[in-house]
């Protein structure tokens, strides 16, 4: 039965609505006004052998083209009728492995303005998959039940949420530099406990902490270094003292004057074709 | 016979000066070698040149040469020319560049040839032109019914008669001669002297030499008109002299633009006695002229110097090209001198009209300074421009007039005789002919002025003087601030009358316009006072400013109110405008009834703070755009009091361009007052912040970074005081909020602070930490400011809003190492190294190099007050053009800071109107491909760094962005435009500012007004595929469009001052987020155009490469469909979903979406 409705979307596809191999063409549209739709292009979300994917096999529903007007709440109410949903994830371009669990700062991290997208739609259940490869849509985003804020209602609701609360602010500050001095703490314990104290080899540490500061290991200190010896070392050197060194330097300057002129000839070459002698 | 006395007939053997450049003289000859490689250059380019579109085309490359080249034994040729180089030039590049200058203006040979041709037969016409039977002077019967005699006949009674014979000899004169002639226009002055039996005993006397002179060029006029040899034959003036017509002949068919021949009658040698012409005689009799009898009380006659002038011109003709010949000879580097010289004066409009520096004049000054030794025969031309120029800038011959006459014969006048009837004074080899006759003080100061700036410019050893010194137009409208047209020219003639100018008239031969000018100048110079720099006017006759008129000679000579308008330019100086006091002398002093009469019904007895009473004149001025047009005030009033000339007739264009940075309601300002008080604001805040108590890190600098507070937003922030009955409240946060059902309140944009802390080892090292301390230094900063001072603030994590007397700045809190802790990279071995990262980069910018362009930025408005209207002006066009977005805010205002900081050849605007002239001429003609816009500010670069950095843009010209602009705190990047313009949005606002240009200067220069100034600020629309018409609803800075609508809807705002608990709804403006939203989704489709200022329409450009059908690829389908194109399955733009996505994604804010091309159906 499954297979038998794979296979009239197939060919439902290969006759309505065309759709790259492998994919199935679901048309979405923001409401019921619009007259031209644009297509999810969804398959099944499958990676090569070997690969590593977070994204569960089987259930995981991979949908190209998400238009910016729809959110994930939005793709998860409109594939609910396929079966369950797990979870919805938007992403800017396809990416493997599901991003970090843990929620991104409302404070710290704006919500970025919305593009085209890619969705990862997991299913509680593979059935949901086959199911939401056969939808024939056309999809809505936004009906009466469900309105979708758009345009200027949208704008003022997102400028109200950006009005936020500074306790809440404050409070997300002290816990993470709460735990930001602690971890430092336990680091420097750590790094003191080691201080001195020779590894199994017998190697002592060095750190920035020790009694003798030394020198930083930094690109900009190496460099300078070498910017000293090299001072020093064209200081000790005499100039113009040879005739040799005479000849050079004169010669050095015709090659100056050369090259000088060959750059001038070259700059009235371009004025010339640009026109740029006449005068008026 | 004298040796200059030639006829081309024969063409004979020419003097000296007449051979042709010898081909020793060549440079190119001069260096075979040399020769060869310039040769070869040329070659690879016209191939490089063929190649249509390639990346190199007219992109310079740096020059490679191979050690075997640069370090081969130099032949002698090769240490001659540098050596040359080095003494005779400044460098190799002048060196150069001279020679193809002097190659693009030079005459060919083949040209010569065919033009000698032509003379040859000019000659044979002339002598066969037949004589006439002798007549009166009054009777012009005789004259055929299609000539028009080319002189004004005023009075028309004359004594005498007059007979054609053909002349007694035609001899070239004049710079084709001399080899000094320049192309284009090449000119062939020749004489014709007439035979002595046409002349009369006192023909010198009331005009008759002169009538006598234009029926003889009428007669001949007619007889050449016939002949086929001619393509036209039309008269004109000599010098703009009206009583002397010339004819101008062209050759027939296709050599018709390469020469034209001027024939100038003459009389014959040592007809006139030079004693009766000397400056202090008269010549036209006041009975005569005014057809009254004289006056009784045996008042003498008065002189008439410019009368006697132009009559001892003509029988000069042939003594002065004499001199000029032996003088300029063989000498080639003196013939090279003058054309430049030439082509200078052409290039700042000096050498055309009566009373023009001409080319001869400046021959002549060189002659003149061969004699004194100041110019030697073996110098370059480069040289002998400079020396002239260093003459000019260092000399005064109004006070101290110059003679090429050395005879010591006690006979001749003094110089100080020529002083009293010329204001400049310049004596010819006679002693007695003032070959300064004509010109005007005034004219003669612009020269002097432009010298000197000249002087300026070369001894700066800029490395694009020749560029800014011979190859830039300054055209008045562009070089002086305001520019007042005066018009209709028949009012001059009642100004005449009005300023008592009867002798003035009777000289001028009734040319009442040139009578007038000198006194006018006169009299404004000293109106204007300490206002005014310099003054300069157009020279009549010309319809336009600068041109002689020429007509058909069946047609009478234009009169002298057909020359359209006298124009005058005003250069001001600005520390002069901040004044709108004219202080006189004290009340008792003598000299106060002299102020009185001067100013008329403005002066005013004042008492001044020191006790003093005063005659004064007091302007109404309040802002500083009206201070900027007092001249304005000054002009018409003295006019109207002294010359008799009503408001009506002044067309003054110095403030037209104003209205467009005008605040919504002020009229009377351009906004530079509401810019001081946001500054003002902003003083008084960061104070507070300084002294702050409570902080854990004290505060070590404040400093602006946002436009407003380097005097530039084109729209300067007013202070808000919202009604709150018009918003929705949010008590818990203390803001307001938009509301869905009201139209979109006022649109306000917080000012960046940026605000150090002091140093502290208490940072954390670590990027994510170090944002959070920041964002509780916010939250303490908000506390604090409201605890402290009761400011109503509302703080973020990354900045703080505070609301502070109507104005909302937004603080920002910065640790100077936090870019480079974003930098730091670890290598594997522990090694710690610094890369940039786009994040370091933003910060630094932000937080670095914003600050300190503003404060630089805000230093160059102290120093120049119209750097802010110019600044304002031209961001206010690059964005009605909808470019606004391609270009920072910074690099437009860096680009204004260029005209001010970089004038030459011009001196700082003192204008907006020409500072936005002169942004247009810039953007339009910079080589922002081969050259980086240096903007030196403070001046803190020195040329040998300039010339540094350029050399390492052309090494790195590929991975720099398409505009280049350097200052001294960013010499290598270009970091303001580093992300954008594209090449194509620059190549677009090039192409717009050149077509702006010249329609708004030909509009500024209208006499009869201006017509529509707005015209240049409209946008073109029909460039773009798809338009997305805005509802001015939610458009909050609809008001501030350029067509400002008549009404607009209700923002919210109260007029007065009202309660400030709740912070205003900031920076909310949809236009910008529905932008932002569109840019996003469809950045790759489609390129957005929007003029923030008010702007009701999107426009909305398809990108052809990607609607180009592609293969399918899950990483490329934003938008797209796929169909089957011959089948195959291709992604295209799905562009019906897309339109209607627009109206979608802009619900509320959009009207309509107009699809306007058809190119997306492909």
């Amino acid at each position: 039965m499954v297979a038998r409705r794979r296979k009239r979307a197939a060919r439902d596809a290969e006759e309505g609505i065309p759709s790259p191999p492998g994919y199935s063409a679901v048309p979405i549209k923001f409401s019921e006004e619009q007259t031209a739709s644009h297509y999810l292009y969804m398959r099944e979300h499958r990676v090569r052998d070997g690969a590593k994917s977070s994204w569960p096999q089987k259930r995981t529903l991979f949908v190209l083209n998400v238009p910016p007007y729809c959110t994930e709440e939005c793709l998860a109410r409109l594939l609910s009728p396929c079966g369950p949903v797990q979870s919805v994830e938007l992403q800017g371009k396809p990416e493997l492995t599901e991003s970090p669990k843990e929620p991104k700062s409302k404070f710290f991290h704006p919500k970025p303005v919305p593009g085209f997208q890619v969705a990862y739609v997991v299913f509680q259940k593979p059935k949901g998959v086959s199911a939401a490869l056969a939808l024939k849509g056309p999809l809505l985003v936004s009906t009466e039940s469900h309105p979708v804020k758009s345009g200027v209602h949208k704008w003022i609701s997102d400028y109200t949420d950006s009005v936020l609360d500074p306790e809440a602010l404050r409070v997300e500050v002290d816990t993470f530099m709460e735990a930001y001095d602690r971890k430092m703490a336990e680091e420097e314990a750590k790094a003191k406990e080691e201080e001195g104290v020779p590894d199994e080899e017998g190697w002592v540490k060095v750190t920035r902490r020790g009694r003798r500061p030394v020198l930083p290991r930094t690109e900009a200190a190496s460099l300078r270094v070498l910017e000293r010896e090299k001072r020093k070392r064209a200081r000790k050197e005499l100039l113009n003292f040879y005739a040799w060194q005479h000849r050079e330097t004169k010669m050095e300057h015709l090659a100056q004057l050369r090259k000088k002129f060959e750059e001038d000839k070259q700059r009235i070459e371009l004025m010339r074709a640009q026109r740029k002698f006449r005068p008026y | 016979r004298p040796a200059g006395v030639r006829r081309p007939g024969g063409m004979g053997p020419a003097p000296a000066g007449a051979q042709p450049r010898g081909d020793a003289g060549d440079p190119e000859m001069m260096e075979p070698p040399l020769e060869g490689t310039v040769k070869k250059g040329k070659k690879e380019f016209s191939k490089k040149h063929t190649v249509a579109g390639s990346p190199v085309e007219g992109l310079l490359q740096p020059v490679k040469l191979s050690r075997a080249e640069l370090y081969k034994e130099p032949t002698s040729e090769e240490l001659n020319r540098l050596r040359e180089t080095e003494s005779l030039f400044h460098s190799s590049l002048l060196r150069l560049q001279v020679e193809e200058l002097l190659k693009e203006v030079r005459l060919s040979e083949k040209k010569k040839e065919r033009i000698d041709a032509f003379l040859r037969d000019v000659n044979q016409r002339i002598m066969r032109v037949p004589s006439t039977p002798e007549t009166e002077l009054t009777d012009q019967a005789w004259l055929p019914a299609g000539v028009r005699v080319p002189l004004h006949q005023v009075p028309y009674t004359v004594k005498g008669c007059f007979r054609f014979l053909p002349p007694a000899q035609v001899t070239v004169v004049g710079s084709y001669l001399l080899g000094t002639c320049i192309r284009p226009d090449i000119n062939v002055d020749v004489a014709l002297t007439m035979p002595r039996e046409i002349l009369q005993d006192k023909d010198g006397l009331n005009q008759r030499y002169f009538r006598k002179r234009a029926l003889y060029l009428a007669h001949l006029a007619h007889h050449l008109a016939q002949d086929p040899l001619f393509g036209s034959v039309r008269f004109s003036y000599t010098n703009g002299c009206h009583l002397k017509p010339l004819l101008l002949l062209r050759p027939h068919g296709k050599d018709e633009h390469l020469v034209t021949v001027r024939l100038h009658p003459c009389p014959p040698p040592d007809f006139f006695r030079p004693c009766r012409l000397l400056p202090s005689k008269n010549n036209v009799r006041s009975a005569w002229y005014r057809g009254q009898s004289p006056p009784g009380d045996g008042s003498p006659e008065p002189p008439t110097p410019h009368y006697n002038t132009w009559v001892l011109q003509d029988t000069a003709l042939q003594s002065h090209v004499q001199l000029l010949s032996t003088v300029l000879g063989s000498a080639l580097g003196l013939k090279d001198g003058v054309a430049l010289l030439k082509v200078w004066l052409r290039q700042r409009d000096l050498d055309k009209g009566l009373g023009g520096f001409s080319g001869f004049l400046v021959s002549m000054l060189v002659a003149f300074l061969v004699s004194i030794r100041k110019i030697h025969t073996t110098m370059s031309g480069y040289q002998v421009l400079r020396s002239v120029l260093q003459f000019l800038a260092t000399t005064d011959l109004t006070v101290n007039g110059i003679s090429l006459c050395f005879s010591s014969d006690s006979s001749l006048p003094a110089l100080a005789d020529f002083h009293q009837s010329f204001p400049v004074v310049f004596l010819d080899s006679s002693g007695r002919l003032n070959l300064c006759a004509d010109v005007t003080a005034s004219t003669y100061h612009q020269v002097q002025h432009e010298a000197r700036l000249s002087m300026v410019l070369l001894d700066s050893k800029a490395d694009d003087g020749f560029q800014l010194l011979l190859m830039t137009p300054k055209p008045m409208i562009r070089a002086f601030d305001h520019i007042l047209h005066l018009c209709p020219l028949s009012r001059l003639q009642a100004a005449c009358h009005r300023l008592k100018l009867w002798p003035e008239l009777q000289d001028h031969g009734g040319d009442y316009v040139s009578a007038v000018l000198g006194p006018l100048t006169t009299l404004l110079e000293q109106g204007l006072g300490a206002r005014l720099h310099l003054l300069a006017h157009s020279r009549p006759p010309g319809s336009e400013p600068f041109c002689i008129p020429q007509w058909d000679i069946s047609q009478d000579p234009p009169k002298h109110r057909d020359s359209g308008a006298l124009t005058l330019g005003l250069l001001l100086r600005p520390e002069g405008l901040t004044s709108v006091l004219e202080l006189g002398p004290e009340a008792d002093q003598p000299e106060a009834a002299d102020f009185r009469q001067f100013w008329g019904s403005r002066s005013e007895l004042r008492r001044f703070q020191d006790g003093a009473i005063r005659e004064a004149v007091v302007w109404e001025a309040g802002s500083m755009s009206q201070k900027r047009l007092i001249p304005h005030q000054v002009v018409t009033h003295l006019l109207a009091l002294h010359a008799d000339i009503p408001e009506t007739c002044v067309h003054y264009m110095g403030g037209l361009l104003d209205a467009l940075i005008q605040g919504l309601k002020e009229t009377s300002s351009t906004g530079e007052e509401a810019l001081a008080a946001a500054v003002r604001c902003y003083d008084e805040l960061s104070r507070l912040l300084w002294g702050l108590d409570g902080l854990p890190l004290t505060v070590s600098a404040v400093q602006g970074a946002h436009p407003v507070l380097r005097y530039t937003e084109v729209f300067p922030p007013t202070p808000v005081w919202p009604a709150y009955s018009f918003h929705k409240h949010f008590p818990e946060r203390a803001s307001l909020l938009p509301r869905p059902d009201k139209p979109c309140p006022a649109y306000v944009e917080p000012m960046t602070v940026v605000c150090h802390l002091e140093g502290s080892g208490q940072w954390p090292q670590d990027a994510e930490a170090i944002r959070r301390v920041r964002a509780a230094f916010q939250l303490r900063l908000a506390e604090l400011l409201t605890q402290q001072h009761g400011l109503q603030c509302r703080a973020t994590a990354t900045h703080t809003d505070v609301l502070k007397d109507g104005f909302v700045f937004r603080i920002r809190v910065a640790y100077q190492r936090e870019p480079q802790i974003l930098k730091e990279m670890r290598s594997p071995e522990g090694m710690i190294s610094l890369r940039d990262t786009p994040a370091s980069l933003r910060l630094e910018k932000d937080t670095k190099q914003l600050p300190l362009l503003t404060s630089a930025l805000h230093g160059l408005q102290q120093q120049h007050p119209a750097f802010s209207g110019v600044a304002r002006l031209a961001k206010r066009w690059v964005r009605a053009q909808l470019l606004g977005e391609g270009f920072t805010d910074e690099s437009l205002d860096l680009v204004a800071a260029a005209l001010f900081l970089h004038p030459e050849p011009f001196t700082p605007p003192s204008s907006p109107q020409v500072g936005f002239l002169r942004f247009l001429f810039l953007v339009s003609t910079f080589d922002w491909k081969n050259n980086p816009l240096i903007v030196n500010l403070n001046n803190e670069l020195t040329v040998e760094e300039q010339v540094e950095i350029r050399s390492g843009f052309l090494a790195t010209r590929k991975q720099l962005p398409v505009m280049v602009i350097i200052t001294p705190q960013d010499r290598k990047n270009s970091i303001w435009t580093q992300d954008g313009p594209s090449p194509q949005i620059l190549q677009q606002l090039v192409v717009l500012a050149a077509e702006a240009l010249p329609i708004l200067e030909k509009q500024l220069m209208d006499p009869s007004g201006p017509g529509d100034i707005r015209t240049v600020f409209r946008p073109p629309l029909d460039m773009y595929d798809v338009l997305i018409r805005l509802s001015p609803r939610h458009v909050p800075r609809h008001r501030q469009a350029v067509d400002s609508p008549a009404a607009s809807f209700c923002r919210g705002l109260l007029r007065e001052p009202g309660p400030s608990s709740l912070m205003p709804v900031l920076g909310y403006d949809p236009p910008q987020l529905y932008l932002a939203q569109l840019r996003e989704a469809y950045g790759d489709l489609a390129l957005f155009f929007y003029d923030q200022h008010g702007g009701e329409v999107i426009g909305v450009l398809w990108k052809p490469t990607s609607f180009q059908p592609h293969s399918f690829k899950a990483s490329n389908t934003k938008g797209r469909m796929v169909v089957s194109q011959g089948g195959e399955m291709v992604m295209v733009p799905n562009v019906e979903a897309i339109l209607e996505d627009f109206a979608v994604l802009g619900e509320g804010l959009v009207r309509a979406v107009e699809a306007r091309s058809e190119r997306w159906t492909v």
